[in-house]
């Protein structure tokens, strides 16, 4: 078991190493399969990892090991540490297979592409980051496995570099992901101040006994790192631009597996956020915001990605919202249904993408039930699921976010009405994008520029990995239903244990409540959209811009940081630097001048140099003599 | 010994170096400049003679013969300069050579 | 201290000591004072024959032969058929006041002897009183060969080849097939 961890960890680098190694003598499609593969076996070993552990009886479920000792001095031992418990047994899975899923349709995606290579190196590099994320059994790994992700995030999304919007894409996701970095290493910093150490088991027993401002900025800490790696407000703006990557690029790290990982931070160290219940609660309420904010936004959007990336930062809200309030299972479980049905759009949206050789604006689109039915309907899952339809996954997983909200009190129960709205928003702005896209006469664009696809190794690659992430995203909720039935909760008990509980009548309330209101979304969609009954209202400017962040960002961060580097280039680098050097020069350039003069030319002055040098130094030994 | 003492060799020979030294550094023909320096080289031969002497071995005889060869072989060379110099319509005149200069 | 040395064959010495050391010191500054060439070359002449008498005087007398007959006979032959081959042009040293450069080398000159002397008088500390005794077979042409031939072997062959060198130095300085390009 602990060597099947072992294995799901690094086979994935092992690809990216040897397709960096391998070069030009590996095929593209060589490398589409070698990366493939790799994660495949880390699926294989994930599943081997976790069949280990159900052997182990509930309490007994928790094996660290060693590799590597990487520093050790005094109290202080942090070394190369992975876990095997059911948090990180949960995350593998879901992170190798979905991950598994998206490289296998990569290779039809991404066929073609000059640089397939590079991109199929950097997707494992990826895997492997995460996988070092979520398995890691000390903070300071999973501070690398963060830095590490952020890094292949920043890779992928510029992989075609020619782009300058891409390019600018990658810095700013960079640039916001470092502003959590920074957050993370101060609470890290803090944590080893107080416990010497950054394991696990050492350091989540003593949280209660930290001080209360201690144990706040720690929490902050951490969330601010949360929040910046999950797109939430106010580190949000970036995730939107990230869709210049690839389209399997944003299925896999935004929205399936990067995104998610400050919700399993939250998860992981709750322990430290219990100790400060302020932050938690602040953690909860900037996932509800996110949530409104993002779900306000995606109804005015034009290019479909970007519909989809908002609608990935609205259900990360809601993760939020739910780990926030202490019912960390149930985040667990929207996060793993989450990665089911959000990869699938994206997927089932890229298919649509190539079938339109590029283009993604949905304004152009129409009609394409005719041309694409299997993907129509692969979408049409995927959508009833963000939209929290019985009997398809997203319905269990959000439901039970929502009534853990009902049971918390007062602050609860105000951020179940903002979900409330917030699943009425999800049903509008998903089935707009569905009717606008698939339904209606096609398009003259469409008719012009469709293509279909083959039945050949890309389209095999393209379909089978939709057909199945269709079916998961069905069938997937079934994994847990409200108190009835909760494999999910009993698993991730020993880990995180709930806050809360919602009762069975809380639940079922709180369902019903939801799924009404999400079919309404979906009816004014279709009277809006579908059948065309009505004209769409015109669209705020407020919502167009985002709610003016970018605008805001700019003014207060860009600027100043632009203006303070020219100031000092202009009154501290030229003056200073610059001319201290070119003085330092001039003075030794007037010294060697002067030194010249010495050199006359003459024999005499040299003998008579010699000479007087001689009398000199035979006085001074006849003295000291 | 018969006569001075070795004392008076010597400063016989330190009187000696100290003219030729003087002439070098003065005159402005390369010839004198060079018989200046058989002075010098001569005042020298004359201070290993003596210790020689005043230790009974002959050993700074010796050095003192190796010394009037090189010495002669130094003039020969030296002498073939000043005549190229002359060739070439040069100024004997140690001052006026200065294309080293820095 | 001459009139406690005072015995007939001391005498002798002293005073041909005396004439010698003179001459030698006149001549030495006469070679450093004349603007005409030839006189300084044949005042060195003379300085040489005075210092072959010192030589002597000091039980040297192979090389005090070597030195009238090398020195003298050749070197300074030499010298005076260069001094006729360029017509003996010359500075007057002393013309014109008296520079920087003079008056340092006066100085410089002045303050080396004055320095030899007080090490030789002053720091020897009655050292250089005792001379060895030395016998009838001291400074003899064979010691001096022996000598060469053992004890000294390096110095012999390398000063052959320092001869060597300025031989065909001086062929290479006074050849024509420069001049003419």
């Amino acid at each position: 078991m602990i060597a099947a961890a072992w294995i799901c960890l690094f086979a994935p680098l092992g690809a990216a190493i040897a397709i960096t190694l391998l070069g030009q003598r590996l095929t593209r499609r060589g490398a589409g399969y070698l990366a493939t593969t790799s994660v495949g076996m880390s699926f294989v070993a994930a599943l081997v990892s976790f069949a280990g552990l159900l052997g182990d009886s509930p309490s007994q479920r928790y094996h660290p090991s060693t590799l590597w000792r990487w520093l050790t001095a005094g109290p202080y031992d942090f070394g190369m540490r992975i876990t095997v418990d059911p948090l990180s047994a949960f995350m593998m899975l879901v992170v190798a297979g979905v991950g598994f899923l998206i490289v296998w349709y990569s290779i039809g995606y991404m066929d073609g592409d000059d640089e397939e290579r590079r991109y199929f190196a950097y997707m494992a590099l990826f895997v492997f980051s995460m996988l070092l994320l979520v398995q890691s059994g000390n903070l300071l790994l999973l501070l690398a496995g963060w830095g590490l992700v952020g890094l292949s995030s920043y890779l992928l999304i510029g992989f075609w570099h020619e782009r300058p919007s891409a390019i600018a894409a990658a810095k700013k996701a960079f640039v916001m992901n470092a502003v959590g970095d920074a957050t993370m290493a101060l609470a890290l910093f803090l944590l080893i101040q107080r416990t010497r150490s950054l394991d696990f088991e050492k350091v989540f027993p003593q949280a209660p006994a930290f001080g209360g401002w201690a144990a706040n900025l720690i929490a902050l800490g951490l969330l601010g790192g949360a929040v910046a790696k999950s797109a939430q407000l106010p580190l949000q703006t970036w995730l939107p631009d990230a869709m210049e990557g690839p389209t399997p690029v944003s299925a896999l790290i935004h929205a399936a597996t990067m995104v998610t990982a400050g919700v399993y931070l939250i998860v992981r160290t709750h322990t430290l956020f219990e100790a400060a219940p302020r932050v938690e609660e602040l953690a909860a309420g900037l996932g509800a915001a996110t949530l409104l904010l993002a779900g306000l936004i995606a109804l005015v959007q034009t290019d479909i990605k970007r519909v989809i990336a908002y609608s990935t930062m609205s259900q990360i809200g809601y993760m939020f919202l739910g780990v926030g309030l202490g019912a960390y299972a149930n985040g667990m479980f929207h996060l793993m249904t989450h990665a089911f049905f959000k990869a699938l759009l994206f997927m089932a949206a890229g298919i649509v993408i190539h079938a339109l050789a590029g283009e993604q604006d949905m304004r152009r689109m129409g009609g394409l039930r005719q041309f694409l039915p299997r993907t129509y309907w692969a979408f049409m899952v995927g959508a009833l699921a963000l939209a929290g339809v019985p009997p398809f996954a997203g319905f269990f997983s959000k439901d039970s976010i929502l009534a853990a909200a009902l049971a918390h009190g007062w602050y609860g129960q105000l951020l179940w009405v903002v979900g409330m709205v917030g699943t009425f928003l999800t049903g509008l702005y998903t089935f707009r994008m569905l009717f606008m896209a698939f339904w209606g006469e096609p398009s003259a664009f469409v008719r012009e520029h469709f293509h279909a696809l083959n039945r050949d190794v890309v389209g095999v690659s393209l379909a089978v990995p939709v057909g199945v992430l269709t079916v998961l995203a069905a069938l997937g909720g079934w994994l847990q239903f409200a108190d009835v039935w909760t494999p999910v909760s009993n698993w991730l008990e020993p880990v995180a244990p709930a806050l809360v509980e919602a009762s069975g009548l809380q639940e079922a309330a709180s369902s019903a409540i939801a799924v009404v209101l999400g079919i309404a979304g979906i009816g004014v969609a279709w009277w809006i959209y579908g059948a065309r009954r009505a004209e769409a209202p015109r669209s705020l400017p407020l919502l167009e811009h985002k709610f003016y962040f970018d605008e805001l960002y700019d003014a207060l961060f860009y600027r100043p940081a632009v203006f303070l580097a020219n100031a000092l280039l202009k009154w501290v680098e030229r003056p200073l630097v610059f001319g201290s050097v070119r003085e330092l020069a001039g003075a030794i350039r007037e010294l060697g001048l002067e030194t010249r003069s010495i050199q006359t030319g003459l024999v005499r002055t040299y003998a008579l140099a010699i000479a007087a040098s001689v009398a000199v130094a035979t006085l001074v030994f006849v003295v000291v003599r | 010994m018969n006569g001075p003492d070795v004392v008076w060799y010597l400063c016989v020979a330190a009187f000696l170096f100290c003219t030729g030294a003087l002439g070098v550094l003065i005159r402005r023909s390369p010839l004198i400049v060079l018989l200046s320096l058989e002075i010098m080289l001569n005042g020298s031969n004359l201070a290993l003679i003596a210790f020689a002497r005043h230790h009974g071995r002959e050993d700074g005889q010796i050095f003192a013969l190796a010394v009037m060869a090189v010495a002669a072989s130094e003039v020969v060379v030296g002498l073939g300069l000043i005549v190229a110099m002359a060739r070439r319509r040069l100024d004997l005149d140690v001052d006026k050579l200065r294309t080293l200069r820095g | 201290m001459i009139l406690a040395a005072a015995s007939a064959g001391n005498v002798l010495v002293w005073i041909v000591w005396v004439l010698a050391a003179f001459a030698c010191l006149g001549s030495g500054i006469a070679v450093i004072s004349f603007s005409n060439p030839f006189y300084s070359a044949l005042s060195l002449i003379g300085n040489l024959a005075s210092l072959a008498v010192l030589y002597l005087l000091l039980s040297a007398e192979f090389v005090a032969a070597a030195q009238v007959l090398v020195y003298a006979g050749a070197v300074m032959v030499m010298f005076l058929f260069v001094i006729a081959y360029l017509g003996g042009r010359a500075d007057a040293p002393w013309a014109g006041g008296p520079s920087w450069q003079a008056l340092g080398a006066v100085a410089a000159s002045a303050a080396l002897l004055v320095e030899i002397i007080v090490v030789i008088a002053l720091k020897t500390s009655g050292r250089l009183s005792h001379s060895a005794k030395v016998d009838y077979f001291y400074g003899r042409p064979y010691e001096i060969g022996r000598l060469f031939l053992t004890d000294h072997l390096l110095a012999f062959e390398i000063t052959s080849i320092v001869l060597l060198i300025a031989a065909v130095g001086g062929v290479i300085l006074g050849s024509h097939s420069r001049e003419t390009q």
